[in-house]
């Protein structure tokens, strides 16, 4: 239980997919406009990182069994896709207002380097299945909250007088700066917690 | 309703097909030529850290302790046992970190290497640097680290990395503890 | 002679004026993850350019091969596999870049760059100018990724090309030469700037002064707005509202 919190923590504070390990960037920078997209598109992340790592952790085992792991990469992002497709078309026929709601989204995901980063990142660091799933659980979440706040500074930079060169994506790099060293904050909360 | 049709699926299937069939064999191929030269250098790579961390030793052999550790025993010119190299791991700021120690015939530490780690440039990526590994020189027993080390079994702590020195520490805690069980065992046996 | 003009030009779009990092604002999370210090860049804009240029080439030589609906897995599976073989290339030759790349070295793959090409470019021409095209753009992505990585380390850690020894050894191992330390920025290095803040922030400077250079030359700001910059957008769309399928069908 400690270890799961600890891990959940380290992905949503300490090491922010997005903040801290630049994984996502381009949801972060495109989709962050509006809150209800940001909140969208993260749940969408939440829903297929957790699934993507239940997934490959199996297949990964197996690669493994016969020996075959350079073709993680290849397999992984194949998997990936192939996932996201076939959830959405479950999404579309049985649950409607589930697909309403992330159903846009769902193929933006697919090379979204979040995805295939938390399952490389779990098989890196040597996770075990539950271990994994917390992990990604606590990346997607993570990148919801990054998403989220971003989402809130960047509705008050709207009305904001900015100088001409600044104005457009380099304040939003700028304030993404800002947010990013506000996370750095939280550098060591997680160990002195479970120390 | 849409008439099925055979070729229209057929075709992307199979050309898909093929691609994979390709791009895989293309994948064994290179497999093949690079496995044994991606071992050579792990093995390399590992041979040139156990060098740094023991002085003095021309060989080494590997031993596996009761409970499962690996640790290796260096061995001067004369075949006599001049130090120990173990490796550990533990849990860094940016995850799975490895840390290599040398051990003189007397206990002593006389190297520490960061085999792998994943930390931030710039602040847990220092531990690298030999300012902070050859603090570790000389010691003895378990170790704790603190912001400004004034005892004996200290480590000073590296600026805004904390939690990295705490966990190389933590890896040379437990190399220590490996350490001691080998040489109790061998001296006892 | 009318192509040849038309093929030099193809390579130096990529450079300045089509460069992907600051003026298309693709591959942003390599850009940042990797710029900090000049080497890993460098081996980065390599690694990227090699596949870049050679999933180029298959996907042009290929694309009246590959059937329009399996598109996108088709483009995937070709530049996943050229990724695992420079990862394993990298492993092999250069091990010191493959942990100092780490997890973005595999995460190659989903550079939107890459694939990016693959659909906007190299499904529509000839293989030549295809592979121009990877090459110039994969230069102008190294380009980028150098600028912003030069910025990073001089002011964040006071060095230059440090660890460039790892690099080189490829090629010889007798080179000694492993980078510049800037005095005085050596003894006190701005660390923010090699943490993801100055990440951020160096890339927004520089995206600015791009701008202020293309308004210079009367050409539109750099901007990404939603997914309209990425080339995926398109596929993306049809994809996401079946149409893909539907037009496959209409035919």
């Amino acid at each position: 239980m400690k270890i799961a919190l600890s891990l959940l923590l380290t992905a949503i504070l300490t090491n922010n997919f997005i903040l801290c390990k630049f994984l996502g960037i381009c949801p972060f920078l495109g989709v962050s406009k509006k809150l209800n997209t940001a909140v969208g598109m993260s749940a969408a992340v939440i829903f297929v990182m957790v699934l993507a790592t239940a997934v490959t952790y199996p297949i990964n085992l197996l690669l493994r069994a016969n020996n075959i792991e350079y073709l993680q990469t290849i397999v992984f992002i194949l998997v990936i896709a192939a996932l996201v497709q076939l959830v959405e078309i479950v999404l579309k026929k049985y649950m409607v207002s589930l697909y309403n709601a992330l159903g846009i989204y769902l193929p933006l995901i697919t090379t979204n380097c979040a995805v295939l980063g938390v399952v490389l990142l779990n098989i890196d660091n040597g996770y075990n299945f539950w271990q994994s799933i917390v992990y990604s659980l606590g990346g997607g979440i993570g990148f919801m909250v990054a998403m989220v706040m971003f989402a809130g500074v960047r509705e008050r930079l709207e009305g904001c007088d900015i100088p001409k060169a600044l104005q457009g994506l380099p304040i939003t790099l700028v304030a993404a700066s800002l947010v990013s060293m506000s996370f750095l904050g939280f550098a060591g909360l997680v160990d002195n917690m479970f120390a | 309703m849409k008439k099925f049709n055979l070729k229209d699926i057929l075709i992307p299937t199979v050309s898909l097909f093929l691609i994979c069939a390709v791009a895989t064999a293309l994948l064994g191929m290179t497999n093949s030529v690079t496995e044994g030269k991606i071992k050579e250098v792990a093995a390399a790579s590992a041979a040139e850290a156990r060098l740094r961390v023991c002085e003095n030793a021309e060989k080494f052999e590997e031993k596996t302790d009761k409970n499962g550790n690996v640790y290796f025993t260096a061995k001067d010119k004369n075949g006599e046992t001049v130090g120990y190299a173990v490796t550990t791991d533990d849990k860094s700021y940016g995850g799975k970190i490895e840390v290599m120690t040398g051990f003189s015939a007397d206990g002593k530490i006389t190297g520490v290497e960061i085999l792998t780690i994943d930390d931030t440039p710039g602040l847990g990526m220092n531990a690298k640097k030999d300012s902070f590994r050859n603090e570790y020189l000389g010691k003895t027993g378990a170790l704790t680290v603190s912001k400004s080390a004034s005892a004996d079994n200290e480590i000073q702590a590296l600026t805004g990395a904390t939690i990295t020195s705490n966990a190389v520490t933590r890896c040379v805690n437990k190399a220590t503890e490996i350490y001691k069980n080998a040489t109790g065992g061998e001296n006892n046996g | 002679m009318a192509e040849k003009k038309s093929i030099g030009k193809e390579f130096t779009k990529g450079l300045i004026a089509e460069n992907p990092v600051f003026r298309l604002v693709l591959g942003t999370c390599p850009t940042l993850a990797v710029s900090t210090s000049v080497s890993s860049a460098i081996g980065m804009g390599v690694a990227a350019t090699a596949v870049l240029l050679c999933s180029n080439i298959v996907i042009s030589a290929l694309r009246k091969i590959i059937p329009q609906k399996v598109r996108i897995p088709a483009y995937i599976v070709i530049i996943a596999s050229f990724v695992t073989i420079i990862q394993l290339l990298v492993k092999a030759f250069v091990p010191a870049l493959d942990s100092a790349l780490g997890v973005y070295l595999p995460l190659i793959v989903v550079n939107c760059i890459i694939l990016g090409r693959a659909e906007a470019f190299a499904s529509k021409n000839a293989v030549l100018a295809s592979a121009v095209d990877g090459l110039g753009m994969g230069i102008g992505f190294t380009a980028a990724l150098f600028l912003m990585s030069t910025v990073r380390e001089i002011l964040g850690s006071g060095t230059f090309l440090s660890g460039i020894k790892d690099l080189l050894a490829v090629f010889s191992g007798d080179i000694q030469f492993n980078g510049f330390t800037i005095p005085f920025l050596n003894e006190n290095p701005l660390t923010v700037f090699v943490l993801a803040p100055g990440g951020f922030f160096v890339f927004g400077i520089m995206i600015a002064l791009s701008n202020k250079l293309a308004e210079r030359k009367g050409k539109p700001k750099a901007e990404l707005n939603g997914c309209a910059s990425c080339p995926m957008a398109s596929s993306c769309a049809l994809i996401a509202d079946g149409k893909n399928c539907e037009e496959a069908d209409a035919k």
